[in-house]
């Protein structure tokens, strides 16, 4: 079979950052090509890329012979090539008529008005097509997740695509749904169509793909077959990172009493039956897949989500939850996962910044701002973190990304506590900036403080904790010692599959 | 939205801007004197740069907004707006004449006083509060509440009072309160509202740059979501700029109860443009975390110089609101074009 889709040597950078490096892979047609990564791989990059939504920077694109250069979803269309995605954008208010027939509708009357008849008859066309019925004059905003999408794949379908690309379809469907959704994959297969089914399930990988591709960091590193795939085969060429061999200092002291201890920590639809306990000097990594609840506990943890329920106790005092202030009393930090959206505020200067979480102490006479005390704190961890700026007045925008996270984290060091949630501290840091603040976490932790590391970058995960949670889909799926903790035990914890390692 | 990444730092870049403001003053004066002084028939004074007119034209009448356009100014910081001020002003302003309307004529001033402060501030004070408490206890959008409030305020300024002016017929004001206070001349000027517009901006500037409320203030605005994963109060802080704004509503309608000696129901009526142009001249920023006290009362300068440019240079009132609509555009204009050349200059 000659190749119908064909990716050559294609990159991608995202401002600085390299999405994809040189992927170059091929398709056949009528075959449901599975991709496969971690997050951050590049998976859905690619699929984007031959749906039209991302121009790459080099490399060559041949559909059927014909080389393309995509600059728009359009004009993947007009080629051929649909896309399922991952976050459904409909206009919520309008019904399910009017979406699916959105930039095309029917009109009468020389064009002025609208054919309400024709565009109901359409749309119940377009989605018996997929063989499904739903009343199409209902507002999108009444239907189910799992029938969002059916409209979704309904509206694709109905472009008589060649080629379409599902970019992580069940990431927001029950497994009942999920199940449907297969059985309309492999008739839209029996069809004729090509397909490419984005995911990081290996389940629902192994029961639909004929063959799947692995990407690991934007680069392409194999495919395997059908007969070929089995876990370890796809497991060991995910991994292949070098480890960095820094040895966290932390764990040459004992852990000291337990600081946070949580119980049955619950969020309806986020996460639920939540316990474990972080001893001081420890650093608990929380490992898991983007949207498997580790935010989530954290920010709970941290006062932010007024419907969290269970028991949380912080050096053996109990701490109401929903209260960022009894947090902060009780002595809680969080660097949070978003560095531009809630860890600074970027118009200010570093100094304000570092200030923000001790303005309640750096104040004189009650109201007014202790200026000399807020200097003198602020440039002292300005120049304990090796902050590279222009001056303690240069506002935080003007900063690299790894600088910026410095000053979330002499934030709450400024502020001290008993407990500092670091998440996703190096995303999007530079090599040299992420060295430096994993030392400084292993120090926060060796001065007797507690952390709990978010990170979905497994190296630093594993190499930086006293002992790893594993997250999967709002629940621990189980604990590993840091001796026990491997790229692959680990991995096998997230994905689901938890045979023990042979 | 990303702000410009020079490397600057903040406080002192907003001094670049108030300096850029008192430039356009000083341009804005001495094109107004060069007409003034060749308007002037032989042997009389310059028909704007004189005392007269730089008191009574062009200083006594920015003092009301001036002093709203301060407490405004600390609402759009934290990215809001404010549009009822107007209607304040008048509730404010009803209020305090109903209240003194009671009073002898010769009332003694440690009675009239205290009664002509508080009853309008505490109005003031009262409706700000309402309007933060629905912007931040129903999370509803602060343009359309205070939309809403603005016509509920000025509907009640129109329903409570018994006549459309007050005091009512035949009946005056105590002068404690009017001439012997608001009307209190010194050298030929009566500097009161003046005093009292530069002591809101004093207030104003030092609840901004010396408070731990000024700082919570600038970070709500800065980055609403960054503040609260700080720790910061943000329901609490969004909800007394508001009340802040409110107080200086009133504050606004006490001087002009005392400066006229009546308050009417269109009291104040059309105000809330003309305050925000002023903070928005004045380099307030809409989308939040920018703004200054000085910025507010020099933006109000600038926006006072031209309407009495309009009288000097004997243009036709109508033409005042075209050329106020222009400043705000060209203000915003200028705004963007230096924030554009500081990002260019900033990636070289």
């Amino acid at each position: 079979m000659s190749a119908f889709v064909q990716f050559h040597d294609i990159t991608k950078t995202f401002g600085g950052v390299t999405a994809l490096s040189g992927v170059s892979l091929s398709l056949t047609r009528g075959e449901c090509h599975g991709l496969m990564g971690e997050n951050g791989a590049g998976k859905s990059t690619l699929g984007k890329v031959l749906a039209g939504i991302h121009k790459p920077d080099s490399g060559e694109l041949v559909i059927d012979g014909q080389t393309h250069a995509f600059g728009s979803p359009r004009d993947a269309l007009a080629a051929g090539v649909a896309m399922v995605h991952q976050e459904l954008a409909f206009c919520p208010d309008l019904s399910v008529a009017e979406n699916l027939c959105l930039g095309r509708y029917p009109r009468r009357a020389g064009g002025l008005l609208l054919d309400h008849v024709l565009m109901k008859r359409r749309a119940e066309e377009l989605l018996s097509a997929i063989g499904v019925a739903l009343d199409v004059s209902r507002p999108m905003s009444e239907l189910s997740t799992a029938q969002e999408q059916l409209v979704q794949i309904a509206a694709a379908v109905g472009t008589n695509p060649q080629i379409l690309v599902f970019d992580e379809p069940t990431s927001s469907l029950s497994a009942t749904d999920a199940d449907a959704l297969f059985l309309l994959i492999e008739d839209l297969k029996k069809r004729g169509l090509t397909l490419i089914y984005v995911s990081h399930r290996m389940p629902e990988l192994f029961r639909l793909c004929d063959r799947m591709s692995i990407l690991r960091d934007g680069r392409y590193v194999g495919t395997l077959k059908k007969e070929e795939m089995t876990h370890d085969a796809v497991v060991q060429m995910m991994i292949g990172r070098s480890v960095s061999d820094y040895y966290p200092r932390h764990l040459e002291t004992a852990p000291g009493d337990t600081v946070l201890s949580v119980r049955d920590l619950a969020s309806p639809g986020k996460f639920s039956d939540v316990t474990f306990s972080v001893r001081a000097g420890e650093i608990v990594g929380f490992a898991g897949l983007v949207g498997s609840g580790r935010s989530e506990i954290a920010q709970a943890i941290f006062g932010l989500d007024s419907r969290a329920t269970g028991r949380v106790a912080l050096d053996g005092q109990p701490l109401a939850l929903g209260s960022v202030k009894a947090s902060l009393a009780a002595g809680v930090g969080l660097v949070p996962e978003d560095r531009k959206r809630q860890g600074c505020v970027l118009g200010m200067s570093c100094q304000a910044n570092i200030s923000m979480a001790i303005l309640d102490r750096v104040r004189r006479l009650a109201f007014l701002l202790d200026r000399p005390a807020e200097i003198s704190v602020s440039s002292d961890y300005f120049q304990r973190l090796q902050i590279k700026a222009a001056s303690l007045d240069a506002p935080v925008n003007s900063l690299s990304g790894g600088n910026q996270q410095k000053v979330v984290l002499a934030k709450w060091l400024a502020r001290g506590g008993r407990l500092l949630i670091v998440d996703e501290p190096t995303r999007g840091v530079d090599v040299g900036a992420k060295a430096a603040i994993h030392q400084l976490i292993d120090e926060l932790a060796r001065s007797g403080m507690a952390v709990i590391l978010i990170s979905s970058e497994l190296p630093e995960v594993i190499n930086l904790s006293t002992r790893i949670l594993v997250m999967r889909e709002g629940r621990i799926a189980g604990e590993l010692t840091r001796a026990e903790a491997t790229q692959e035990s680990v991995l096998r914890f997230m994905t689901g599959i938890e045979r023990s390692a042979a | 939205m990303s702000q410009p990444t020079s490397a600057k730092p903040a406080a002192r870049r907003s001094l670049a801007q108030e300096v850029g403001l008192a430039l356009v003053v000083i341009v804005l004066a001495t094109i107004l004197a060069g007409y003034g002084w060749h308007d002037a028939a032989p042997g009389r004074p310059n028909t704007f740069l004189n005392f007269d007119n730089l008191v009574d034209g062009v200083a006594t009448p920015m003092s009301y907004y001036a002093i709203m356009a301060v407490g405004l100014t600390v609402v759009i910081i934290t990215g809001g707006i404010d549009i009822s001020v107007g209607s304040i002003m008048a509730l404010a302003a009803l209020g305090g004449a109903t209240a003194l309307q009671g009073l002898p004529l010769d009332a003694p001033a440690w009675q009239v006083l205290p009664i002509a402060f508080a009853v309008p501030l505490l109005i003031g004070l009262v409706c700000g509060l309402v309007n933060g408490a629905l912007i931040v206890g129903l999370n509803l959008h602060p343009f359309i509440v205070t939309l809403g409030t603005m016509s509920i305020f000025r509907g009640l300024a129109n329903v409570l009072p018994a006549q459309k002016t007050l005091p009512a017929a035949g009946k005056r004001l105590p002068e404690a309160f009017t001439t012997d206070f608001m009307r209190l001349e010194f050298f030929g000027i009566q500097p009161l509202p003046l005093i009292i517009m530069l002591g809101c901006v004093a207030i104003g500037w030092f609840y901004l740059r010396l408070m731990i409320a000024g700082r919570e203030t600038y970070a709500v605005g800065g980055n609403e979501e960054a503040a609260r994963f700080s720790g910061l109060r943000v329901n609490a802080i969004k909800l007394r700029t508001y009340a802040l704004s409110g107080l200086c509503a009133s504050i606004a309608g006490m001087v002009s109860l005392g400066r006229f000696g009546t308050a009417s129901t269109s009291t104040g009526t059309g105000y809330e443009l003309t305050v925000i142009a002023a903070a928005v001249v004045g380099g307030a920023s809409l989308a939040g975390g920018k703004g200054t006290a000085l910025g507010a009362l020099l933006g109000t300068l600038i926006i006072a110089l031209i309407e009495n440019g309009i009288l000097i240079l004997r243009l036709a009132q109508e033409y005042r609101l075209i050329i106020i609509g222009l400043a705000i555009v060209v203000a915003v204009a200028l705004e963007r074009l230096s924030h554009h050349l500081r990002q260019r200059r900033a990636s070289r």
